[in-house]
């Protein structure tokens, strides 16, 4: 099967998903749209893993946990994703310790018609890659990366993809001759 | 409920970066942090990358910021670098050179430019008469000394110092991109400084 990725340029799919938002008894679950980060003016970190209650996803996930306050910083949402349902991932946040203080959703496509749409569906298992997208306020995706099930990712690198993306020079003192004049 | 996570504060996390105490009190900082001015975040953003920047080493990146605070004459950030490129194997004589090495361009960054504005045989002819042993063999290394010269100069605005220190800096082996860490790290440190 060929994969076709959505990738940058392109307008991130619409979706509404379950996604589960806190351990909190009647709280948990929360329908996360597309429109979210948009209606908000922010941007949109949406990272993908397999599978819940495996190995190397955890460390990767509290990893990103971690780092919160700087993609909020950053005016950014984050949002984890997998296939399993919402009820999967409340049951792992339950078990395992690195998880239950999770500050962003966990999205349940229980349906994988996003991870489908994405083209990051595995062909054998039907799980998704891990992926990873910056999309910016406006709902195009500006950074898609893909790694094999295996391959954990580096946070500083999503963190400096999105520095780069946002770096607007919007001082004068970077006007170079020629350049159209800088309407702020 | 709004699923998503927001900083709560900033100024905390902006202070726990560059390791100054909780308590501490600054009158602009704190009336940035009322309004939670989204500038405070920038500055955070800046201060955070600039001290995790790939070209030099984390010792060298505390030993520009230290001298910027040195020359913005900010005692907390002074103790508070201090403390942390201590923590990254810094010694007393290391710093002790940091220390003169910021004194001694504050002497050369007025006098050079000076001449550099006048432009007159006399000016340009005459000894200066400004000892600068320290120079010769540095303990921080010769590069090193000349890219935080360097750095010092570019916050005092001498262009006959910093047009000198960069080329010096390249002659003894350093690279473009360590001069672009070195101006980036001093121009973020002192535009904290400033608001302190």
């Amino acid at each position: 099967m060929a994969n076709s990725i959505i990738s940058v340029g392109s307008e991130f799919p619409y979706f509404k998903k379950k996604a589960v938002v806190s351990l909190e008894k009647g709280n948990e679950f929360y329908d996360i749209t597309s429109n979210d980060h948009r209606e908000a003016g922010k941007w949109m970190v949406l990272f993908w893993w397999p599978k819940d209650f495996t190995f190397v996803c955890p460390t990767e996930i509290a990893a990103f946990n971690n780092r919160v306050d700087d993609f909020s910083d950053r005016d950014a949402i984050l949002i984890g994703a997998s296939t399993d349902s919402e009820f999967v991932h409340l049951a792992w946040r339950k078990d395992h310790e690195d998880l239950r203080n999770l500050r962003f959703p966990m999205l349940a496509d229980t349906s994988k018609s996003l991870a489908e749409e994405l083209g990051i569906l595995e062909a054998e298992e039907k799980v998704a890659y891990r992926a990873t997208y910056i999309v910016d306020p406006q709902g195009i995706i500006r950074w898609v990366c893909v790694n094999d099930l295996s391959v954990g990712r580096n946070v500083d690198e999503v963190i400096r993809v999105l520095d780069a993306l946002q770096t607007d020079e919007l001082c004068p003192c970077n006007w170079k001759k020629g350049d159209a004049t800088l309407a702020v | 409920m709004y699923p998503f996570a927001t900083t709560s504060n900033t100024k905390e996390s902006l202070y726990k970066e560059v390791n100054l105490p909780e308590s501490f009190e600054s009158t602009l900082v704190d009336k940035l942090s009322a309004v939670d001015h989204r500038y405070l975040k920038d500055l955070k953003i800046n201060i955070g990358n600039v001290l995790k920047y790939q070209n030099l080493t984390k010792k060298e990146i505390l030993f520009i910021a230290l001298g910027t605070a040195i020359n913005e004459k900010n005692a907390a950030l002074i103790a508070a670098f201090e403390e942390l490129a201590r923590a990254e194997g810094a010694t007393d004589a290391e710093i002790a050179e940091v220390i003169g090495c910021v004194s001694l361009m504050n002497a050369n960054n007025v006098f050079y430019r000076f001449r550099h504005f006048v432009k007159k045989d006399y000016y340009e002819t005459t000894p200066a008469g400004i000892k600068m042993s320290i120079m010769m063999n540095p303990v921080l290394g010769k590069e090193f000394f000349e890219l935080l010269s360097l750095a010092i100069s570019a916050l005092n605005g001498c262009e006959l110092c910093v047009t000198a220190h960069e080329q010096s800096v390249l002659s003894h082996g350093g690279t473009q991109a360590k001069v672009y860490d070195a101006v980036r790290i001093a121009a973020i440190i002192k535009s904290f400084a400033v608001i302190l």
